[in-house]
């Protein structure tokens, strides 16, 4: 018994490391896929980037003409060799970082993507931290007035907030907050006139590097709304995971025990109540990141807000074919790691689960 | 629990149930109901009450509320806005509808199959279906439309796609279920075969939770066509289409907001609308599993 209890306390400290070493050994094997999925998807669904784009804005011309405008495309995406071969060619590259050139300014994909996704991880982050508060209050005040009118309409909200489209919510958000109110501005990131020049690109670490601090408060009010427009499908969930673990943790016996200590409510919510609900918004926050990545392109789009999201739309919309995979990688690449944050996170805050 | 009465017949209890389901109706429900059927009829009915034809351009570009001749004005090409609104229902709802009843179909299929066969089949069915959901399913829908080009087909299939494995994954688990049940160990025995036990046998005691996942579905779903056309990857003008129409319009922000608000209120409300018929189900379901 004690010969056990000794030999397995060492071996508990060290399991979370170890846990975490093994689940980041996952990345490149999951990355693997991603890439292998995408490529392949790109591929086997009928119809080739080389006809799209080869068909695209050639009014008047021949149809002969045409054809070796798709046979040149062809050729110069390489999409003439054997499939096993392109894939090894692509991976290579890929694992260089070398994702190819923007048909359109020549651009590098890497450049533009260094560009855009800090821009995109600013918005998508931002819209996390808001829904957890947003989402975490909702809930312990639905489960407090458990079965009143406020936590009836908390909870139809709840229901409704995560199927909410985000584009008639942002527009909707300018109208009422931009143009009527006039208390935020109508689109971008920042305005031009502060001539911000990007180091990092993350403008809050900008502003400390490059000792900015004018440029903080126009950041905020650029970023409220999209992040708002974004949050509110996240927050739903939150506040429905937080209501019902509230109302489960409540009634068990440690919580007893701290009220009979003369603990007041106060303290049993913030330090026994709320800690036990940590898990399912952490489990909510992995869940949902990936739609709240979708949504960040549709809300990039409303308030041309330049991030990886914007820039995936007008790849798309110009057939830019290189740009496209390299931005659905990169985005890829941001849920899969939010995602070992997540599964970290989740080991941290419940020992239960490192036995597993 | 109720002890079954002699005198409890099919009808009877039929009509006793239906009193009180309308008993339990809240009024955000019933709302919900009205919306969603209105909609419905607007989509199907509407265009052929508007004599207005939705491309024909006047004159009058940016026509305020209440213009003579276009009650809601027009939109900057000088094209009836009310016109606009009721021919531009159908596409969305429709994409909604379809791409929920193709997802509904596969994804029950697949659940089916996996829940009722178990083992091998079940860990690769579903371990596929898990790993279509890990990918963000808008990104889904914009990786297959950026290949076959914008358009109503590739929208319906990738919505299609993205939205199957849920309906799989809830159909699988309450199949699952089920198969522990003695009515299934009863038509095993009588020698049913497994297609008939999953359909005739099964299926039918999914009914409610299935309904309530297809209302949810249609709802997000509608919010994707939007969003898809919004974006300016979904239906292509000059088809009026809500999504595309917010888009259009959004220049004129300052100039005439009612060309946004409309759209974008329409989308909302049928989506809201959709999600809330969905929750008046679920409700009304676990009523009468408690009867």
């Amino acid at each position: 018994m004690t010969l056990v209890m000794r030999l397995s306390r060492p071996l508990r400290s060290r399991t979370l490391g170890m846990l975490i070493v093994r689940r980041l050994l996952l990345v490149p094997l999951v990355l693997f896929a991603v890439v292998t999925i995408v490529f392949f998807a790109m591929r086997l669904i009928p119809g080739s980037p080389a006809t799209t784009l080869g068909v695209a804005g050639t009014e008047g011309l021949s149809s002969k003409q045409i054809q070796e405008n798709i046979d040149a495309l062809t050729k110069t995406l390489g999409l003439d060799r054997p499939l096993l071969e392109q894939f090894g060619t692509y991976l290579l590259a890929v694992s260089r970082l070398d994702l190819g050139y923007s048909f359109f300014g020549s651009n590098s994909v890497v450049s533009l993507l260094k560009n855009t996704l800090p821009a995109t991880i600013e918005l998508v982050f931002t819209a996390m931290i808001i829904a957890v508060i947003l989402g975490v209050v909702t809930g312990v005040v639905a489960a407090m007035r458990r079965g009143k009118a406020l936590d009836s309409i908390i909870l139809a909200f709840a229901t409704v907030s995560f199927s909410l489209p985000w584009f008639a919510l942002g527009v909707l958000g300018i109208i009422v907050f931009s143009v009527q109110l006039g208390w935020l501005p109508v689109l971008g990131r920042l305005p031009t006139s502060l001539g911000y020049q990007p180091t990092t690109n993350f403008v809050l670490l900008d502003a400390i590097l490059q000792n900015r601090p004018d440029l903080v408060l126009p950041w905020i009010e650029h970023l409220i709304l999209p992040a708002l427009t974004l949050a509110i499908s996240m927050a739903g969930f939150i506040t429905r995971m937080v209501r019902a673990s509230v109302l489960e943790v409540l009634g068990d016996d440690f919580i007893r025990t701290a009220r009979m200590k003369g603990l007041d409510e106060w303290h049993i919510m913030s330090g026994h109540v709320l800690r036990n609900s940590s898990l399912p918004v952490v489990t909510v926050l992995g869940l949902q990141f990936g739609s709240l990545l979708g949504g960040s392109v549709i809300t990039e789009t409303v308030f041309s807000y330049p991030g990886v999201g914007n820039l995936l739309v007008s790849a798309v919309n110009q057939h830019d074919y290189l740009l496209v995979q390299g931005a659905v990688f990169a985005v890829a690449l941001l849920f899969i790691l939010t995602n070992v944050v997540v599964d970290i996170l989740y080991y941290v805050l419940d020992p239960r689960l490192r036995k597993a | 629990m109720r002890v079954t009465q002699p005198s409890d017949s099919v009808p009877l209890s039929l009509r006793s149930l239906a009193a009180r389901r309308f008993g339990a109706v809240s009024w955000v429900g019933f709302a919900a109901w009205i919306i969603v059927i209105a909609f419905l009829l607007l989509a199907v009915f509407g265009p052929l009450f508007i004599a207005t034809d939705p491309l024909r351009q006047t004159p009058g570009a940016l026509l305020p509320i209440g213009s003579p001749g276009h009650p809601l004005g027009t939109d900057n090409l000088g094209r009836d806005e009310l016109s606009r609104l009721v021919h531009g229902a159908r596409p969305l709802i429709g994409i909604a509808l379809l791409s929920t009843l193709f997802a509904a179909l596969i994804g029950t299929t697949i659940g089916l199959i996996a829940g009722y066969s178990g083992g091998w089949i079940d860990q690769l069915l579903m371990r596929t279906t898990d790993l279509v959901l890990a990918f963000p399913s808008l990104l889904l829908i914009i990786l297959l439309v950026s290949v076959t080009g914008a358009g109503p087909f590739p929208l319906v299939t990738g919505i299609t796609v993205a939205m199957a494995p849920s309906f799989a994954r809830l159909v699988r688990a309450l199949c699952a279920r089920e198969m522990a049940r003695d009515y299934v160990t009863s038509a095993t025995l009588a020698g049913t075969r497994a297609p008939r036990i999953m359909l005739v046998e099964i299926l039918p005691n999914l009914t409610g939770p299935l309904l309530v996942q297809v209302m949810t579905t249609i709802s997000v779903a509608a919010g994707f066509s939007a969003g898809m056309s919004y974006i300016g990857l979904g239906i292509q003008p000059p088809q009026p289409d809500w999504g595309y129409m917010v888009q259009a319009a959004q220049q004129f922000i300052y100039s005439q907001p009612s060309l946004i608000i409309l759209p974008a209120t329409c989308t909302l409300l049928f989506v809201v609308a959709c999600n809330f018929v969905g929750d008046d189900l679920r409700d009304r379901f676990d009523l009468r599993r408690d009867l």
